[in-house]
């Protein structure tokens, strides 16, 4: 059986190191179907598609059972320490065949399944005694033990179990025992846990684990949503779920955001929600009393300040003390050359950080805020139309094609918009002024598709649909260049 | 109260009684009430340190869930440290919070654990951030401050004149008394900032 299984794995090894041969036979470690709806075609003219399914739970537990049986025959171990090494391994059944061939025992103690060599394994209390944990006697029959010989009453583990499934903790449940980390699987632990509400909690919160841990599979962040997307890319595109509708980047979860990085995305998105730009504001907008150092922003007025706190009478230009400045109101450049002025280029800095900021942040808000007008343009579309068809100029599928362009236009409005954080993220370089003469034509040929579709009675539909094919192929040629995934 | 906590709680309660410990005046448990939920611990400062000499009362409460969560300790005496709040006593210590373990740790270890943080502090794992800064910034300012800290609640040895009279510049304002060495600590001892501190917010 052993040697049956040896050769079928070097088989599948030397098919791995063939390109040709994997890339013709498409074959799958878990047998899953080959997506038959590939357009080769879009697939080439669109930079931001990727293959992918959407997986019901059941489907997902087929997967991953699929994968855990494979394992579980060709090792000869059990489904549930197939489990602890696939999850300590993020699934990649072939790598951990390799590593258990040549050597089973590190692969096992990396893994946690085994305890480390120096750890000396506990007394095995077969004869039944004391438990370290509740300081209670009992029977040899009321113990268990994991790989490493700590033994525990069982009560003692089903307790411990229970306390560490109520603070969401499955498959990282370890041993009770003092720097004793080797995991509890997942059959020893189901037959502890009496309480079927804990039971279902356990495998709840390790089904989460396993999804989590394997590269091709992420849940669907739409509310509430069950489904599992699974992508065999497992790179940062456009997917979207079939059962919610909700479209996301398939590698970090979060909406979807070419031509930007999942990094960039979120050090933006980090940058907008906190509150640094509030403190950049202050910092340009106010200056500290040099006295009592509390925060003024002046909104008015002239140049002689006196603290509403300490009375303190200061210059604003630069920060002297009133008293100095006597008569000379509106001459107090010469104090620029004070030691000052390194407080001044802070606050310039500031400004000028704040500027650049901004400029960036209201076009993203602004696209933002076309987009969540959406709704209502389509409403709009539908009442023009409606009318259209009242008055007896043309059916209702020969003004179809505006449900089209609005979408259409969508799709461009919403790439622009993430062409925003990436922009500000960049370095001045001819290749930052490519991107903004690109990003520049896109927003050109938007307004003007935008215009089209508000005016498409008077417009012909061929012009309409000319202006359509422009601005997608502005978005297409955009993400070409410069999306990176 | 659950029975196995109970059980425990009783046994390591004896423990530390009989430990070395004791004997040695290091560390202390007592009983606040019949019940066992709740208990006063009390350890020594550590020598070598700041809080050499001082002692420091501990509340430890104990949870039904015991030993399979970890007891909920801070401390009652006020101390200047970094990894303990001055303000509430709470402290940081993984011991108490995810890397507890049933098996091994009991009131005892977790006084002996205390103490050891009081000589080994973790700067970079804060829980009152304006100590861990002093601490990094300016170590001998953070060891003054300490040890007057420590003679002041803890009834440690070293008296620190100039930062009592410091202190005094404040309260002859009309300044409450820990209001006035809280502000002092902050600032690095800076009377100015401290004062502006007390008067202004």
């Amino acid at each position: 059986m052993s040697s049956e299984n040896d050769s079928e794995m070097d088989c599948s090894d030397s098919d791995c190191g063939d390109p040709g041969y994997e890339d013709y036979y498409n074959i799958q470690p878990w047998g899953g179907e080959v997506d038959n709806d590939v357009d080769p075609e879009q697939n080439r003219r669109d930079p931001e598609y990727a293959v992918c399914d959407c997986l019901r739970v059941e489907e997902v537990e087929r997967l991953l059972n699929e994968s855990v049986e494979v394992l579980s025959n060709s090792l000869h171990i059990t489904p549930s320490l197939a489990k602890v090494l696939l999850h300590a391994h993020n699934w990649a059944l072939q790598d951990i065949v390799t590593k258990y061939r040549s050597n089973a025992s590190s692969l096992l103690i990396n893994s946690k399944i085994k305890p480390t060599l120096e750890q000396v394994p506990g007394s095995k209390s077969q004869k039944g005694g004391l438990c370290s944990v509740c300081v209670t006697i009992s029977p040899a029959d009321r113990f268990s033990t994991l790989t490493c010989g700590h033994s525990f009453c069982k009560d003692c583990w089903c307790m411990h179990f229970e306390v560490q499934i109520t603070q969401g903790i499955s498959t990282s449940i370890s041993c009770m025992a003092q720097d004793c980390d080797v995991l509890a699987p997942e059959d020893f632990v189901l037959s502890l846990l009496a309480k079927p509400n804990m039971r279902e909690r356990y495998q709840q919160f390790a089904f989460c684990d396993y999804v989590k841990s394997h590269p091709q599979l992420r849940f669907c962040p739409g509310p509430n949503c069950q489904i599992v997307l699974r992508s065999k890319e497992q790179r940062a595109k456009r997917v979207m779920c079939s059962s919610c509708k909700t479209i996301f980047c398939f590698r970090c979860g979060m909406d979807y955001h070419a031509p930007t990085d999942c990094n960039t995305i979120k050090k933006w998105l980090t940058k907008c929600a906190d509150d640094s730009e509030t403190a950049n504001y202050i910092s340009a907008h106010t200056k500290d009393c040099p006295k009592c150092h509390i925060c003024i922003e002046k909104n008015g007025g002239c140049n002689h300040m006196q603290c509403y706190n300490c009375k303190h009478d200061f210059c604003w230009m630069c920060l002297g003390d009133w008293k100095a400045h006597g008569s000379e109101y509106y001459e107090c450049s010469r104090y620029k050359e004070n030691p000052n002025i390194a407080h001044e280029s802070v606050h310039a800095q500031a400004r000028e950080a704040l500027k650049k900021y901004l400029h960036y942040y209201e076009r993203w808000e602004n696209h933002s805020k076309s987009l969540k007008l959406e709704e209502q343009t389509l409403e709009g579309i539908k009442m023009r139309i409606n009318n259209k068809v009242m008055n007896a100029s043309g059916t209702w599928i020969d003004w179809q094609h505006l449900f089209e362009a609005a979408s259409l236009l969508a799709r461009c409005r919403y790439t622009l918009q993430y062409t925003y954080p990436y922009a500000y993220y960049m370095e001045s370089s001819p290749r930052k002024e490519l991107f903004e003469y690109q990003q520049a034509q896109l927003e050109a040929e938007i307004e003007n598709l935008s215009w089209k579709i508000e005016r498409a009675e008077t417009t012909d539909r061929g012009d309409l649909e000319n202006q359509m094919d422009i601005a997608e192929k502005r978005r297409v040629t955009l993400l070409k260049d410069f999306l990176e995934v | 109260m659950a029975n196995i906590a109970a059980q425990r709680i009783k046994r390591e309660f004896k423990e530390v009684i009989k430990s070395e410990e004791i004997a040695k005046c290091a560390i202390k448990v007592e009983l606040v009430n019949d019940s066992l939920t709740e208990l006063k611990g009390e350890i020594a400062g550590p020598p070598d340190t700041p809080y050499e000499g001082g002692n420091f009362v501990l509340e430890i409460k104990v949870p039904e869930t015991y030993p399979f969560n970890p007891p909920k300790v801070r401390f009652i005496t006020k101390i200047w440290h970094p990894n303990i709040s001055s303000v509430t006593g709470a402290i940081c210590l993984d011991i108490l919070k995810d890397q507890w373990q049933a098996a091994a740790m009991t009131l005892r270890t977790v006084l002996l654990s205390l103490q050891a943080l009081l000589s080994a502090a973790e700067p970079d794992d804060p829980q009152d951030a304006v100590v861990a800064k002093q601490y990094k910034e300016h170590p001998e300012m953070f060891r003054q401050t300490a040890t007057h800290w420590t003679f002041v609640y803890a009834g440690g040895p070293a008296k620190m004149p100039d930062l009592d009279d410091k202190i005094r510049r404040l309260t002859d304002m009309g300044i409450e008394e820990h209001n006035a060495r809280v502000a002092l600590s902050s600032y690095n001892w800076d009377l100015e900032r401290a004062t502006e501190h007390c008067l202004f917010s």
